[in-house]
């Protein structure tokens, strides 16, 4: 009780007033955003903690410019070819293409000019576009992402892919984030850093954004699962950022798959996605 | 004896150092050393003795070590100097132009666009110009969304545990600097080897 007083006091002396009715209502946690049934709360409602780990892998090529841009990135290079003087190559090649002229109009005029060897333009330029054409670049669409294996690594090289497992909660099997109960004596990320390595048995290298979680999903046990100690769960979300590892290697017999933003509703409940996406940037 | 005297004079020459005599003796016969040109010579056997020939080879010790430190000090003396007068700027070389570059013969001749092209170019910008204000806006509603999720995130976990919740605000020290490579346009493609080559640095480096 002490605690929860604490914890509203310290929330600064522009709350003094209404604080002070609200505690003299028995100790009430006073909360604008919940609504009235806190108000009628009796006892502070427990709830238990759990981390959960938004796992992503970031994307390795840029995306397709859109129509727009495509539009106006032709413009500005026209604008910049128009505004801008000739290059050393350019008069090179113009002044190539003069001799080539002459040579033809009046022929065999330079007898000594055509006995060396000279590398015209031209010639360099067919150079580089054999060169260019022999090079084999990597596929901006892979396999992957034509089978659509969803448990791949390789699909969608360009978004922000996430991870997702299927548990089984209750008596459900729910597609969610990884996630893991917390323990007393450590702190959130930590149990975030727990879920990550049960989960994927330290094959995963992930760098963690921060201390601070990212969002946070809230919900009520089923009255008749509520306990004294326990009316709901909160879970809350913390960022990673995958650097090497897959969960291929892993022992975990589990479902999973890594999704992008647009693909998450194919697998999450709507409250549970409302709330995630929140904290995740339009992909 | 005089002849002897001369060889063995002409044989102590090379020991002899300092005197500007010394090259004069060879050419002076010793017979007529009676009638010598100089007052060093007085007598004729006793070569060692005459003034020249019995300095010694110039100790090193104590002259020639202030000599290099007078140098040294009249060297950091100019350095001071120097370092005084106005510097120099560096001169940036993306605002400089190259002569070269200024030449009439390099200007392109365009022909003046036509009124559908000013018309289409026009309206593009127009277009983009509200595309841009768009996505501004879409960033910013993203980023407040964020944000306000964070915050609601961490006012739910101090009502839950102040302990927790100072745990959560501390600052991550092992965050930055943080670095990333960014994405191009085709993957990595593995296993790729890039072809040999020298890399030749060939950025002026100016010193001040």
């Amino acid at each position: 009780m002490a605690r929860w007083r604490g914890a509203l006091w310290s929330r600064g002396q522009m709350m003094a007033a209404p604080m002070q009715r609200a505690l003299y209502g028995g100790a009430v946690r006073w909360r604008w955003a919940l609504g009235p049934r806190w108000v009628s709360a009796s006892a502070a409602p427990r709830w238990r903690l759990a981390g959960a780990l938004c796992l992503q892998r970031p994307p390795s090529i840029t995306q397709a410019l859109s129509p727009e841009q495509e539009a106006m990135a032709q413009l500005a290079h026209q604008i910049e070819v128009e505004k801008s003087n000739f290059s050393d190559y350019e008069i090179r090649r113009l002044a190539e293409e003069e001799q080539l002229k002459k040579r033809k109009d009046n022929t065999y005029d330079d007898e000594a000019d055509s006995g060396q060897a000279i590398v015209l333009a031209q010639d360099l330029e067919d150079a580089w576009e054999q060169k260019f054409q022999r090079f084999k670049a990597g596929p901006r669409i892979t396999d992957a992402d034509k089978r659509n294996d969803r448990t791949s690594l390789n699909r969608k090289l360009d978004r922000n892919l996430m991870l997702l497992v299927k548990e089984k909660v209750g008596n459900q099997e729910l597609w969610l984030l990884p996630q893991a109960e917390w323990q007393a004596g450590e702190t959130l990320r930590s149990t975030a850093e727990r879920a990550l390595a049960t989960l994927s048995g330290n094959c995963i290298q992930a760098k963690f954004l921060g201390n601070a979680p990212c969002g946070l999903y809230k919900y009520k046990f089923p009255r008749a699962l509520r306990t004294e100690g326990s009316v709901g769960a909160k879970i809350f979300f913390f960022k990673a950022l995958l650097q090497s590892g897959d969960l291929l290697q892993a022992e975990r017999r589990e479902d999973y798959v890594w999704v992008s933003k647009g693909e998450l509703g194919d697998y999450l409940k709507p409250d549970y996605l409302k709330q995630v996406n929140r904290f995740l940037m339009d992909q | 004896m005089l002849a002897a005297a001369a060889c063995g004079a002409g044989r102590l020459l090379p020991g002899v150092r300092g005197g500007a005599g010394s090259s004069l003796l060879s050419s002076q016969l010793s017979w007529t050393i009676h009638f010598r040109g100089n007052h060093w010579q007085t007598s004729m056997l006793a070569f060692q003795e005459s003034l020249p020939m019995r300095a010694e080879p110039r100790k090193k010790k104590k002259v020639d070590p202030r000599r290099d430190q007078a140098q040294k000090d009249r060297m950091k003396k100019k350095i001071k100097k120097m370092e005084k007068a106005a510097q120099e700027m560096i001169p940036i070389e993306d605002f400089v132009t190259p002569f070269k570059f200024l030449d009439a013969s390099r200007v392109r001749e365009i022909s003046p666009l036509s009124f559908e092209e000013n018309e289409r170019r026009a309206l593009l910008l127009k277009k983009w110009a509200l595309y841009k204000q768009k996505e501004h806006e879409a960033e910013m509603e993203t980023l407040k969304s964020l944000m306000a999720a964070q915050q609601e995130a961490l006012e739910e976990l101090r009502l839950e545990s102040e302990e927790l919740y100072q745990a959560a605000i501390r600052r991550d020290e092992d965050l930055f600097p943080f670095e990333k490579e960014g994405p191009s346009y085709t993957p990595q493609v593995p296993g790729y080897e890039a072809p040999e080559g020298k890399c030749i640095d060939i950025t002026k480096v100016y010193t001040q």
